[in-house]
Order: C-alpha cells, then sequence, then structure tokens
C-alpha cells in the first residue's frame, strides 16, 4: 500500500525519484532492488551485523531498519560511490592495503560505517573508543586484527 | 512486513487527531522504527496504519538551569554530543552509549525506548534512579508521568489511547553511574544492568535492576543500606546482598540466576564507586 507520492533521494549524488514505492519498503531494499545498488549488504535484516550501513545526510544508518519514505528528500551515499569522497577513498584504500577482509560480505558495512565515524570528528577519538565503536558490525571471517589496523591507518591518512 | 499505510502528520495536533480518529484500524507509532519495524516484520505488532513522528518538533534537548528536557524523538546518537550530559547526569551518557551501535544510535529516539519500555532497556534504569519525568500529550492535554508508573512492562506503557510521549524531564543532576554485562558489547541486549545515583536534595541514593523481567525497578530496600553522599564499604556490601536476593533475578535465556545473583553485587559495587567519583558528590 502507498500513499502514491513519489519518493525524492539523492542517491550517490543523483537526484531520484520513485513512483509507487510501497509505504512499508526498506531502504535496503529500495537500494539493492529497485536501484540495483547491490554494494549494501544484507546480513540479518534485524539491526545485529551492520552489513547494510549506509550514510544518510553523512549518518551512518542501518537501511535494513528503515523505511525508505522515512528518508525522503536526504542524501544518501552507499560504498559504490563512498571513493569519490577523500576520507571514504582514504578508508577503502586502508582496507585495501590492509588485507582486512576475506569473503568480503562485511566489508561495505565497516567501510561505511568507519567512513561515517571518521567524518564525524573520529579522527580525534582514541583508537580503542573508536574501535568499539564500530562494534556494530561483524566480520564472520577476520577475526578482526587485520581491521583494526585498517581503522588505525584510516585514521591516522584520512584527510 | 504486512503492507502499512504510512502518515506523516505536520504537527502534534494533526499526529494526534490521526490516532485519534477510526479506532478500528489497528495503528502504530514510528519513531527511529528500531523495535517497531521488527516488531512488525515478525508479526509480534500489527498495523495497518503507522503514523511516523519525524516532522514533529521534539528532536530537542534543553537546559534550563540545571533542568534537561529531551525531545521524544531526538536520536539518541545526539544526546552524546551534549558537552554536559557527562558531568551533569553521567550514568545517562553511559546508557545511552549502551544501545546498539553508532548506525542504530542516528535513529533510535528516548521516546521510543521508552515506548518499547523492554526489561532489559538500557534508558529505563537511569531514568528510573534520575527521577524523570514522561511528559505526554494527547487529546485532553499535556500531563506528566514519573517513570516508574510509565513503564508497566513489556510494551505496556500508562499512554492512553492517542497519547504519545513528548519529552522527557530530569529534575536535577546526580552524581550517578550505570553498568551492564553482556555477552557482545555492541548490539546486544544486557543480561544485568544496574543503575545508581545520589539526590543531593534530598541526600538518598536510588538504586535499580535492569536486563530483567519483567521491567526495570527500582530497589529501594538496597538504597536504603546507603548512608551519605560517599557509602561505606560494609554500606555497599549490605546493599549488595539486599541486591543479591531480589526476585527478578530469574533464569533465562541470557542468564542463569546464579550468574545474576553473583553479578549484581560486583555491577552494584562498582557502581557506586564510579558515581562517587564522577563528579564529585556535595559533602
Ligand atoms: C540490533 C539492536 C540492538 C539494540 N540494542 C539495544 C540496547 O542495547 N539497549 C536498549 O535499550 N535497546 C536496544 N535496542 C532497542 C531499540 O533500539 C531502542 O529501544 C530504541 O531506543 C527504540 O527507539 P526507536 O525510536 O527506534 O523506537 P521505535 O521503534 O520507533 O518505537 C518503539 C515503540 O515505542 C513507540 N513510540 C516511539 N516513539 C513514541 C512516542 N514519542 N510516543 C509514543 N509512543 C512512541 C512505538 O509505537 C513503538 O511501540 C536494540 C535494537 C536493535 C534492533
Ligand atoms: S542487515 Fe542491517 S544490520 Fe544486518
Ligand atoms: S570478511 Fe567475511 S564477513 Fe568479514
Amino acid at each position: 500500500m502507498s500513499e502514491g507520492r513519489p519518493v525524492h533521494l539523492t542517491v550517490n549524488g543523483t537526484a531520484t525519484s520513485m513512483d509507487e514505492l510501497p509505504d512499508d519498503e526498506l531502504l535496503l531494499d529500495t537500494l539493492r532492488w529497485r536501484l540495483g545498488l547491490k554494494g549494501t549488504k544484507e546480513g540479518c535484516r534485524t539491526g545485529d551485523c551492520g552489513a547494510c550501513t549506509v550514510l544518510v545526510d553523512g549518518e551512518t544508518t542501518l537501511s535494513c531498519l528503515t523505511l525508505a519514505r522515512e528518508v525522503e528528500g536526504t542524501s544518501i551515499t552507499t560504498v559504490e560511490a563512498v571513493a569519490r569522497d577523500p576520507v571514504g577513498g582514504a578508508v577503502v584504500a586502508a582496507f585495501a592495503e590492509s588485507g582486512a577482509l576475506q569473503c568480503g560480505y562485511c566489508t561495505p558495512g565497516f567501510v561505511m560505517a568507519l567512513t561515517g565515524l571518521l567524518k564525524e570528528g573520529g579522527r580525534e577519538t582514541p583508537l580503542p573508543r573508536l574501535l568499539a565503536e564500530l562494534g556494530g558490525n561483524l566480520c564472520r571471517c577476520t577475526g578482526y586484527a587485520a581491521i583494526a589496523r585498517a581503522v588505525e591507518l584510516a585514521r591516522a591518512r584520512a584527510p | 512486513m504486512a503492507p502499512f499505510v504510512l502518515v506523516t502528520p505536520e504537527t502534534v495536533e494533526e499526529a494526534i487527531r490521526e490516532l485519534a480518529r477510526d479506532a478500528r484500524t489497528p495503528t502504530a507509532v514510528l519513531a527511529g522504527g528500531t523495535d517497531l519495524l521488527l516488531d512488525l516484520d515478525e508479526g509480534r505488532l500489527e498495523a495497518d496504519r503507522v503514523v511516523s513522528l519525524r516532522r514533529l518538533p521534539w528532536r530537542t534537548l534543553s537546559w534550563d538551569g540545571s533542568v534537561l528536557t529531551i525531545g521524544s524523538t531526538l536520536p539518541l546518537r545526539a544526546l552524546e554530543a551534549d558537552p554536559s550530559l557527562a558531568l551533569r547526569h553521567p550514568a545517562l551518557l553511559d546508557a545511552v552509549r549502551a544501545v546498539g551501535g553508532v548506525a542504530l544510535r542516528h535513529r533510535a529516539t528516548v521516546g521510543g525506548n521508552l515506548g518499547r519500555s523492554a526489561p532489559a532497556s538500557d534508558l529505563v534504569p537511569v531514568l528510573l534512579v534520575l527521577d524523570a519525568e514522561v511528559e505526554v500529550v494527547g487529546p485532553s492535554g499535556l500531563r506528566s508521568v514519573e517513570v516508574d508508573r510509565f513503564v508497566r512492562a513489556s510494551r505496556e506503557t500508562a499512554l492512553a489511547r492517542a497519547e504519545l510521549i513528548r519529552s522527557v524531564r530530569f529534575p536535577e543532576p546526580r552524581p550517578s553511574a550505570y553498568l551492564w554485562q553482556r555477552v557482545r558489547p555492541a548490539n546486544d541486549i544486557s543480561q544485568l544492568s544496574v543503575a545508581v545515583a545520589f539526590s543531593p536534595s534530598d541526600r538518598r541514593w536510588r538504586i535499580a535492576l535492569g536486563g530483567v523481567p519483567p521491567r526495570p525497578l527500582l530497589v529501594p530496600e538496597a538504597a536504603a543500606a546507603l548512608g551519605g553522599p560517599v557509602p561505606e564499604e560494609i554500606e555497599v556490601r549490605e546493599a549488595a546482598a539486599v541486591m543479591a536476593a531480589h526476585r527478578s533475578l530469574v533464569r533465562d535465556r541470557r542468564a542463569s540466576d546464579e550468574y545474576r545473583r553473583k553479578l549484581v553485587g560486583v555491577l552494584l559495587a562498582r557502581a557506586v564507586r564510579a558515581a562517587t567519583r564522577i563528579g564529585g558528590p556535595p559533602r
């Protein structure tokens, strides 16, 4: 069911207007299935894993717990465009150089979460606290050591 | 998720009107949605209509002298940015930071936490020891309810039909602390938590217990054992013994009763120590 109004979002810098968007559609599904942006992952759909993290007006947001209509009018950044941002670019490079991924399923979520934290002023945050603030993201492969190295590297290098 | 119609009122009056009309259509209120969307998706709640609060002017935080008022739709993450919270209400800051992870807290709200009234809510125990008041608005105007009467049981509050939580008011800054135990630090639910605060005006302690059914509770019998602003070691031990005997410390899927009884005294002693250190209580 729908109120019928089109929904306007700016996604990765492009103004997007969607008719017929059901009122109960989750942002995660809009991104993946309507817009084909499959970089954003669905890990649990219950808010536990962080794989679906995107930036909504710069703030990290779990797209599996957010209705697309609730973020109408905002600007959304997904992993597909994060490297266009200098901080996002530094985060992506740090993950690659640190080998901070194995299967890679959790990586888009970690990259978005860390980019959001660093842009929010996380470069001033002590490293242990910054790592704790990534606690909403789960990785089942790496054992986190390489991810922690990537976080340290990105924090040191982010402009 | 069963389909619903989303309504987004522009004003408080319109929101109340939306909630008051048509009692037969199951209607839910949406703030951050971090509880509600899962409840709808997993069938614990049903709604044909969902009323979103996102356009209401309640994303506020204000200090009137030392009285703090937090608007119900303020995302929890925004509370963390307030420079005086750590000094005036340290337990509140710790409780906010205990909720989910950062991305969750960008959407989760204070009003939603109270609306859900979860037994393991991290905010309710702290609201209890700070004597917070819930300011409620509805068809017959504004009223104020103390948290202890507002929170009844899981998903059960003192809200009447078509009423909304507008804000939460904290009457005075208090030396306070909040400690929790859980398996995973972020995005997990507390197995047990303890909040403590000392009121400079009546010179008494409050102690609350969280993470256990049926709801977070004040434990005045334990608080009575604590004397002045800096309790003696023996008083803390006595309070801990009272806590350990509390009927709420049951076995469930998150922890055994035995574990909880052991843990509660440890958390209490650490919390009292933290509260008497941070902010330095008046002597
Ligand atoms: C992965 C995960 C981890 C979590 N971890 C924690 C945790 O560690 N600690 C914790 O305490 N909670 C936790 N939660 C629960 C939840 O995030 C919090 O309770 C949050 O504060 C709810 O706020 P919300 O704005 O998202 O509420 P919503 O989901 O929007 O609403 C919750 C309920 O309150 C009602 N409601 C909301 N606002 C109002 C209002 N203004 N007036 C009247 N009724 C209202 C809604 O109708 C609904 O019934 C977690 C949830 C998830 C998914
Ligand atoms: S898919 Fe959203 S948190 Fe796991
Ligand atoms: S690399 Fe596989 S889940 Fe993190």
